[in-house]
């Protein structure tokens, strides 16, 4: 999910900017060099998977798993995804450079948030898992689609409704990242416990 | 397979050190983001169509990159006008076109082509390798330079990866549908990208003690400085801050 | 280094995966001596790779000593000196070469022995002159094809120059070309190695003793010793196509390496 050039005032994109700069600079306080190729291949991963389409119907639409990049890697979400969306503007011109600022925050404050609110739920119970995926995938669209709501909001008021449709238009995504997130995190679980534990594992 | 369609060239443009064409870009894509009259704009949109000119890109590879520019424009044309409050152009019954609408959109059509102009040709025409080098040299933290070419580098593994599960899992009779069924297989095959991911990571961190790593990055400065460059960024830095303040002085 | 003690040596040495109680190497013993070229043959799963990484201290044994050089080494920071006069090259490029353009990766180690941009760079053009890579020096790393990634992963290790290799699977997924290449530069290398691989006519070619892993423990001795070209044709397809060769020890005697040369 992101905006393209173009759209926003210029308030509303220096302040992201100035949010997305926070954020990353937190994250990467957080990350140390053992631990910054984990970071760094983890984005790989989240980039690849945004070229994951699944079928809504005779539509298609691809995956975002924000939700799980921010249970995976808590604030150092921020420069994880700027990281991703930076090479998804080189290589598709998705997004861009002014509104890259924007655009982070949209993607990553939820991702952190998420990270907050559910990881410790996770792993009490197969079912209490799969269900604290669920809304973490759902929640950080939920949120996603809101805070870009709020950007087109606090740029012109006549974007009100475009902004309602963003987040109606959001809603089936919501609940395909719910699932897949729920899931995934199911699955990570099962298969490989150590990425998700909330003490950072020492990979050696 | 990700591409670099740009990155490759010799026009003067590609020639230039990633730094300026860094801060250039900068410089012009937010002047033009904050610019708000039709008379100013076009200057913009001038500039970047001289400079994709200049930078001689395949014009192929351009129109597909703008492809989905196009579509988000029109979909824009469709809903704003349509949406915005203000004095009515046209009407059929309910449906009311806009004067707010029409302006906002012809707006939007024109700063985003610009920046996206400014961005293709300044920025996708170098290597990320060389975009890296040039952000490290603007004293971006290294930790974040860091992450960005690795980042890079593993998206080409990580995709082949995902091909080969995913055609696996096609052999074995799997068909994408609307169904819980093929949600469950597209979040394990996700789920299976992050454990490989996180898998290589340990590797890669492995191969890079063997090797002495340190905690210091280091990039490789290929470029040598040059009078033109200089030249050039203080050109585009001029241009953009004198179109600004004439902009909010004048209108 | 006198002549009697190895370079390296593992005596005792014991591991088991973090979490499980199975050993995957066993009160193992290894010796290295300046000058070996040996050659490990094993099915998958022995703990040839855990080896390897025993060595480079990436891998923390539960017991056991390890003396490189002369030195006992026991924590993180008395690997530090070793790692760069050891060379792995890993089982899979893509691991190894983590820099965005070849000439970054392969002066990245010397980078980080403390040599300036440009002495590291004239290292780095040497080394991958010596491969015949000199064609890529400024090509992006994961637009290389498989055996070009072998290569610049070898001219890495070897530019930091190295006093031993460790070789982990050096021809896993490579086209006879570039094994041909691989030997061929392998024979013209001064130093000590050890080759971890499936194939018998590769490690035949390039080296002069021969090993074998079974239960975590290297197996040197009570073996058969090979005269005669056939028969490595014939334990050749034994091993590759069934690995069942537990307990072998297979000495190359001199004069079939030469053979095998030319």
């Amino acid at each position: 999910m992101h905006i393209s050039e173009g759209v926003l005032s210029g308030p509303v994109l220096i302040a992201g900017a100035a949010l997305a700069v926070a954020g990353t600079a937190i994250g990467l306080k957080k990350i140390d060099y053992d631990h910054i190729v984990h970071v760094a291949i983890l984005a790989s991963a989240f980039f690849v998977a945004a070229l994951i389409h699944v079928n809504i119907g005779p539509s298609s639409a691809h995956l975002i798993l924000n939700g799980i990049v921010g249970l995976l890697l808590g604030f150092s979400a921020f420069p994880a995804i700027l990281t991703a969306l930076l090479l998804q503007s080189i290589f598709f011109q998705y997004g861009g450079l002014t509104a890259l600022g924007v655009n982070t925050v949209v993607m990553a404050a939820p991702a952190v948030a998420v990270h907050y609110l559910f990881l410790p739920f996770i792993g009490r119970s197969p079912r209490m898992t799969f269900i604290m995926g669920f809304l973490s995938g759902m929640a950080a669209i939920l949120f996603s689609s809101l805070l870009l709501g709020l950007a087109l909001w606090f740029t012109d008021e006549n974007f009100f409704k475009t902004s309602l449709a963003v987040i109606l238009a959001n809603l089936p995504v919501m609940v395909i990242e719910g699932i897949v997130t729920g899931f995934c995190v199911s699955f990570l679980l099962k298969v490989y416990p150590e990425i998700i534990s909330k003490k950072k594992a020492n990979h050696d | 397979m990700i591409e670099e369609p740009f990155a490759q060239g010799t026009s003067f443009i590609h020639n230039m050190e990633p730094r300026i064409k860094i801060l250039a870009a900068f410089a012009l894509s937010l002047a033009a983001s904050l610019c708000s009259h039709f008379s100013i704009i076009r200057v913009y949109l001038l500039i970047s169509v001289i400079l994709v000119t200049a930078a001689r890109l395949n014009f192929g590879a351009l129109a597909k990159r703008l492809k989905p520019l196009f579509l988000f424009l029109s979909m824009i044309w469709f809903i704003l006008p349509l949406t915005f409050e203000g004095r009515v152009l046209y009407h059929y019954g309910r449906i009311r076109i806009t004067e707010p609408g029409i302006l906002l959109s012809a707006m939007i059509t024109f700063k985003s082509i610009t920046i996206v102009l400014v961005f293709t040709a300044l920025v996708a025409t170098m290597t990320v390798a060389s975009l890296g080098n040039g952000l490290h040299r603007l004293h971006l933290p290294d930790k974040l330079v860091f992450l960005l070419l690795m980042c890079y580098r593993y998206i080409a593994v990580i995709e082949e990866e995902y091909n080969r599960l995913l055609r696996a899992a096609k052999f074995r009779g799997f068909i994408p549908r609307t169904d819980l069924h093929s949600y469950k297989t597209f979040a394990c095959l996700a789920g299976m990208l992050f454990v490989r991911a996180s898998l290589r990571a340990q590797r890669v961190h492995k191969a890079m003690l063997c090797r002495g790593f340190n905690g210091k990055f280091h990039t490789l400065d290929v470029f040598l400085p040059n009078r033109f460059n200089s030249i050039f960024l203080r050109a585009i830095v001029c241009m953009s801050l004198g179109l600004f303040i004439y902009e909010q002085i004048w209108f | 280094m006198a002549e009697n003690t190895g370079i390296i040596r593992l005596e005792d040495i014991s591991y088991s995966y973090p979490g499980t109680d199975s050993k995957v190497l066993d009160h193992l013993n290894l010796e290295i001596f300046q000058g070996d070229r040996i050659g490990m043959i094993a099915p998958n799963g022995t703990g040839k790779t855990t080896l390897l990484h025993t060595i480079m201290g990436l891998c923390k044994p539960d017991g056991g000593t390890i003396t490189i050089f002369g030195n006992a080494l026991k924590n993180e920071k008395d690997f530090l000196p070793v790692r760069s006069k050891i060379g792995l090259l890993f089982q899979d490029s893509d691991d190894q070469l983590f820099c965005p353009t070849v000439m970054e990766d392969v002066a990245f180690g010397p980078l980080n022995l403390g040599f300036s941009h440009g002495q590291a760079v004239d290292m780095a053009k040497k080394t991958l002159e010596s491969l015949g890579m000199s064609a890529f020096e400024q090509s992006i790393t994961h637009r290389l094809s498989g055996g070009q990634k072998r290569l610049v992963a070898l001219a890495a290790v070897l530019a930091m120059n190295p006093r031993v290799l460790l070789l982990d699977e050096p021809t896993a997924g490579l086209d006879n070309t570039v094994k041909e290449r691989l030997i061929h530069i392998l024979n013209q290398l001064d130093i000590s190695y050890l080759v971890i691989s499936h194939e018998f006519d590769f490690v035949s070619a390039v080296t002069d003793k021969i090993y074998s892993m079974e239960n975590g423990r290297v197996l040197t001795n009570a073996g058969i010793n090979i005269h005669h070209h056939d028969h490595v044709r014939k334990h050749s397809t034994l091993i590759s196509t069934e690995y069942s060769l537990p307990g072998f020890f297979l000495e190359v005697q001199q004069h079939k390496k030469k053979a095998l040369k030319k």
